[in-house]
């Protein structure tokens, strides 16, 4: 962008502001140049940046400068806040706008499209899913009922055993100790069982309902349903 | 540079710089002298000359130079107030910070 290019698209771009403000302006950056001489002129120009930057500090300037100049870095601040309007102003900005909303919305489209085309297969395929679902959760659920049971089972069969043992000693002495032996042998397993089967019961409930959670968010995060 | 300078930092020297020129000076003149003490940009200044114009802390005029008018910058009584306002509050301002970097403690 040479020199004239650069102060006649300034001059357009200030033509929202009064015309006394918009001379001063422009005989500024005149005078500037002109002082910078011309073999600086290529250098300071690109120095200045775009013109739209260029007007941008100008009308800052305009409206009460104080928000503008605030103890966080003059010169720093200004510059990125220049460096992230622009696309706000410059005519590039708007398509890249709009491109960015229209494949969201045709994803989405699409994706309800192809929802209604598969309809026949999709609710077989769902029964299916949600049945595996079940079978898993009753499968898992079956299993904590039976180690329950097996744990209770244990420790019944252990006190009883021990019980029956003991009252065994006093007429068949070895009978009844070999069974109150069993007994504690029983109640012992029982014990370790339980504890394991707590423990296992600890860790797994939250993960499973956790693994479930997730398992049924997934598509809908998928399709931007969910953030 | 580390530290930022705040507006009233850059009003300061910009009235400096104007006042040493007996006669006004111009804008690029202007912007290279601020450049010696601190890092602007090159378009940075002329909002605050002209902010410190409608403040009526400096005023212009025209001058011809080269077969070309050239605006001048020339600091106004208000400004020169202002100016010895800043310099004051940088001297205490500049000596509370001193002190305590080279350690010595304030009596």
């Amino acid at each position: 962008m040479n020199r004239q290019e650069f102060m006649k698209r300034l001059e357009e771009l200030l033509q929202d502001i009064s015309e006394n403000e918009r001379e001063e302006a422009l005989q500024y950056y005149n005078d500037y140049l002109d002082d910078a001489g011309a073999e600086n002129e290529a250098q300071i120009i690109e120095e200045l940046g775009s013109p739209e930057q260029v007007a941008r500090t100008i009308k800052a300037g305009m409206s009460d400068a104080d928000g503008e100049y605030t103890e966080t870095g003059y010169a720093d601040s200004r510059f990125q806040e220049h460096q992230n309007l622009t696309p706000k102003d410059t005519a590039a900005g708007e398509p890249s706008g709009k491109q960015r909303k229209q494949p969201n919305f045709w994803k989405i489209l699409s994706i309800i499209l192809l929802c209604i085309l598969l309809l026949p297969v999709i609710i077989p395929l769902g029964c299916i899913a949600l049945g595996l679902i079940l079978l898993v959760v009753f499968g898992i659920a079956g299993m904590a009922v039976g180690a329950v049971a097996l744990c209770i089972a244990f420790l019944i069969t252990g006190v009883v055993l021990i019980g029956y043992g003991i009252w065994r000693i006093f007429f068949t002495p070895a009978l009844g100790l070999c069974l109150s032996g069993v007994g504690c042998l029983l109640l012992a397993v029982g014990i370790l069982v339980t504890l394991l089967v707590v423990a296992v019961g600890i860790k797994l409930v939250p993960w499973l309902i956790r693994a479930i959670v997730k398992l049924i968010s997934f598509p809908l995060r998928k399709a931007g349903v969910i953030a | 540079m580390v530290f930022n300078t705040g507006a009233a930092l850059l009003d300061a020297i910009v009235l400096a710089v104007v006042s040493m020129d007996e006669d006004g000076t111009y804008g690029y003149k202007i912007t290279q002298d601020v450049r010696q003490a601190i890092d602007i940009s090159e378009s940075t200044l002329y909002p605050v000359l002209r902010r410190l114009q409608r403040d009526g802390c400096l005023e212009v005029y025209d001058r011809e130079f080269g077969g070309r008018n050239r605006r001048y910058y020339k600091i106004t009584e208000a400004g020169l107030a202002q100016l010895n306002l800043y310099r004051a509050e940088w001297e205490r301002y500049s000596n509370r910070i001193t002190k305590i970097f080279t350690g010595r403690h304030a009596e």
